[in-house]
């Protein structure tokens, strides 16, 4: 039995996938620093103090991860880190739902939702294939069609997160 | 072979990748046919005591004699919703039904008051027919001009100190509805708390 690895062209739409979202993340996060702050005060996990200075850490790091995830030589460290950044983020989402505090935006997603055990799911899942894209790759020549697997998967990724993002926020804020 | 498989296999990702889009695109519809079937309220007309007032205070005979208190402190702690009718109304007819079910239905706290102005004889079928003459259904020009009834069916939820928690033009069972959910959410109209709502949203957004 060999070390578990995965496919290349696996892990390159994994990284891809996942850059996109970190990219998306870091952007709505930096653009406006002020209200992503006030959001971050409303988990009462930090002080008020320190809220802004941790959304710009937040947002820049995961600018960084986002770049990394693309960048084939940092690739693997880069999805061992969001596998991280995304089970700290379950885990503050579980905190303050273990305190009964969930009636604040989580400042998460697409759309403005409360927090809820179905956010803690999407980040454990979306860490678990962060786990996966940080396994060694099989040696492999990527070829044409790769490309195509993972243009197609990434866009797939994306628009399929995209439509399940605004369903679940539709549905916290119709309950 | 090898050739069949990839062009399988690229036809199979346009059809992913086409069908993520109409899930996109359903996902919107959506979202379009929510903001479209938003939860309407009763029409606020504008006229009359406003929610937080005081209910104007009267003391009225109901179409069998007794003796009908509209607005002022309960003495039961129960809220009153005041409905406004006239025999020349169909919408008001078609909500009897509908009043009769909360009347009953919401018993515990809410009492359910009649009203109508006008003549006693034109009144006649419709207390026939709709049972009204065993419920408190006060026939009083005093109380109509009190609360400034303009159009009807018009509602007024007034709570159990005698301030009005809600009022507004009724058209149907939802907007009756409507006057308890504002009162529940503690708003005037449920307009109100719509509008609020979609700035507090944009505020966020």
């Amino acid at each position: 039995m060999s070390a578990p690895a995965v496919d290349p062209a696996v892990h390159a739409w994994l990284c891809a996938s996942l850059g996109l979202l970190f990219a998306f993340a870091s952007a709505h996060k930096l653009r406006a620093p002020r209200a992503f702050a006030a959001q971050l005060a409303e988990y009462r996990l930090v002080p008020d103090a320190a809220s802004l200075p941790l959304g710009f850490a937040l947002g820049a790091g995961e600018l960084a991860l986002a770049l990394a995830l693309c960048t084939p030589a940092l690739s693997r460290a880069a999805a061992l880190g969001a596998a991280l950044l995304l089970a700290l983020y379950a885990g503050a989402i579980s905190i303050d739902l273990a305190r009964g505090l969930d009636d604040f935006d989580c400042g998460c997603g697409l759309a403005p939702r409360p927090l809820g055990p179905g956010l803690v799911a999407r980040n454990g899942l979306l860490a678990a294939g962060a786990l996966v894209a940080a396994l060694p790759a099989l040696p492999r020549a990527l070829g044409a069609v790769d490309a195509l697997t993972i243009a197609a998967g990434t866009l797939c990724f994306a628009l399929l997160f995209a439509a399940a993002d605004t369903l679940a926020a539709r549905r916290a804020s119709a309950a | 072979m090898m050739q069949a498989l990839l062009v399988s296999n690229a036809l199979l990702w346009i059809a992913v990748l086409a069908l993520s889009l109409v899930v996109v695109a359903l996902v919107r519809q959506i979202g379009v046919l929510h903001a479209r079937i938003a939860p309407v309220g009763a029409l606020d007309t504008g006229a009359g005591p406003r929610p937080g007032d005081a209910a104007p205070e009267l003391l009225v005979e109901d179409w069998s004699g007794r003796r009908v208190r509209v607005g002022g402190a309960s003495e039961d702690s129960r809220s009153t919703l005041l409905f406004f009718l006239s025999p020349r109304c169909p919408v008001c007819k078609s909500l009897l039904p509908a009043l009769d079910a909360i009347a009953e239905q919401e018993r515990a706290w809410l009492r359910v008051v009649w009203a109508s102005d006008g003549a006693r004889a034109e009144h006649a079928p419709l207390v026939a027919e709709h049972d009204l003459a065993s419920r408190p259904f006060v026939l009083s020009t005093p109380l109509a001009l009190a609360y400034r009834v303009g159009q009807l069916p018009f509602a007024v939820l007034i709570d159990a100190a005698g301030a009005v928690r809600a009022a507004g033009l009724v058209n149907t069972r939802e907007h009756l509805e409507s006057l308890f959910e504002a009162q529940a959410l503690g708003v005037p109209n449920l307009q109100t708390w719509l509008t609020e709502r979609s700035d507090r949203r944009r505020a966020a957004g």
